[in-house]
């Protein structure tokens, strides 16, 4: 008899300890509930370097993303036809813009929209996006990477999926996200919450020594 | 016990990867009916195990009540969007689905259930409700899109599957209930 209570305890412990261990694991230690949390959580652990890739932005420069050495650079993944997420993505990236001082943008830090969808964003449609977004098209400037190995492995390295839909729309998980002079990935940050971005960023700037 | 070749049949199909990655394509379904499912197959192994071993369940499971705690731990374990993410993008949370699903959850549901008391059954019951109402919302109302793998619509469309089995726990909470009334009047 107490062989069998004391089993019994034993038991619930063990599905407690279970409990514990699953959840903790599964959770990242109670920090992630969605993959997407855990996706930032292990970029910013993992802090990748962004691959060697060829851009061609909205004037139908062609150049490497080594072109911005030395600086920081802001950047987001978006494709023109997007009708929902992207939008609003690209206006708060342009709040983000609008928030750093003027120095800051002029000396420090290089602003970036990627599109995914390189078949459809030619420069020439790149081009219109940027008008309606008004960037000035140099401190800020959307490129698309032709070579589609290129694309992918860049879009694999910095965690960003992105599933077509039956309607020719991509569904794309969306963040800021900010390499810093050596190209290096150090920050990914919430797209919604712009005046925090700002901070962020003027604060890693400040910390990584202004020029 | 002709009927466990079936059960175990039902299983092995289930598992087929041409199979898994089909019912796994459509959220809803991977939820609601692969998941659901599993737990079923474990809830008709049962009585093969009890009969196997049955001073096992008798010495670990006395009330119940550690049996049930295992299932809605393991529960609620499917319910983070998290696990659903993961289950498709790495092999071992996937295999895990396949055992805790039916080992750890169906089993020891079924061990349990005739030795808990009417009140802990309908505490399940309820528990599991505010559950699936809690995600319901969660996912139809979430500005975000929880599951990576998932386009927002079929997360809406889980949503409303979590509420529409919540209100179904919920009409059979009200019948149980005044069933019970005229019984006793």
């Amino acid at each position: 008899m107490m062989a069998n209570k004391k089993k019994s305890l034993l038991s619930y412990i063990l599905v407690a300890a279970f409990g514990l261990v699953l959840f903790y694991l599964g959770t990242d230690g109670f920090t992630a509930y969605t993959s997407e949390a855990a996706r930032v959580n292990q970029l910013k652990d993992e802090t990748p370097m962004f691959p060697e890739v060829t851009l061609e932005d909205h004037e139908g420069r062609v150049y490497p993303f080594s072109e911005f050495e030395g600086k920081y650079v802001f950047i987001t993944f978006f494709y023109t036809m997007c009708g929902t997420v992207c939008p609003e993505l690209e206006k708060n990236m342009a709040e983000v813009y609008d928030m750093l001082p003027e120095d800051v943008i002029e000396e420090d830090i290089q602003f970036l929209s990627i599109s995914f969808d390189p078949e459809r964003d030619t420069p020439e449609v790149l081009d219109t996006y940027r008008d309606w977004l008004d960037s000035d098209g140099e401190t800020w400037r959307m490129a698309r990477i032709p070579d589609q190995a290129e694309l992918d492995e860049l879009l694999d390295r910095f965690g960003v999926i992105v599933i077509p839909d039956e309607y020719g729309n991509f569904a794309h998980n969306s963040a800021f996200y900010l390499v810093n002079r050596e190209g290096r990935l150090v920050e990914v940050m919430d797209y919604k919450k712009t005046e925090e971005a700002a901070e962020t960023v003027m604060d890693i700037l400040e910390g990584g020594g202004k020029k | 016990m002709k009927g466990i070749y079936y059960v175990i049949t039902l299983y092995i199909f289930l598992m087929l990867p041409p199979v898994a990655n089909l019912m796994e394509s459509v959220m809803i379904i991977h939820m609601h009916m692969q998941m659901t499912l599993f737990v079923i197959i474990g809830f008709l192994l049962a009585p093969v195990l009890q009969k196997k071993f049955p001073r096992f369940f008798e010495e670990w499971n006395p009330n119940g009540i550690p049996g049930i705690l295992l299932f809605v731990i393991v529960m609620f374990y499917w319910t983070l969007p998290r696990s659903m993410d993961e289950a498709l993008n790495l092999w071992y949370i996937e295999l895990f689905k396949f055992i805790s699903l039916p080992f750890l959850a169906g089993v020891p549901l079924r061990d349990s259930w005739k030795k808990v008391s009417a009140s802990v059954k309908n505490g399940l019951i309820i528990l599991f409700t505010l559950l699936f109402i809690a995600m319901g919302w969660l996912y139809i109302w979430s500005p975000n899109q929880l599951c990576n793998n998932y386009l927002l619509i079929d997360q809406i469309t889980l949503g409303w599957g979590f509420l529409l089995t919540a209100v179904c726990m919920i009409s059979y909470i009200a019948y149980s209930y005044i069933t019970d009334l005229a019984e006793n009047i």
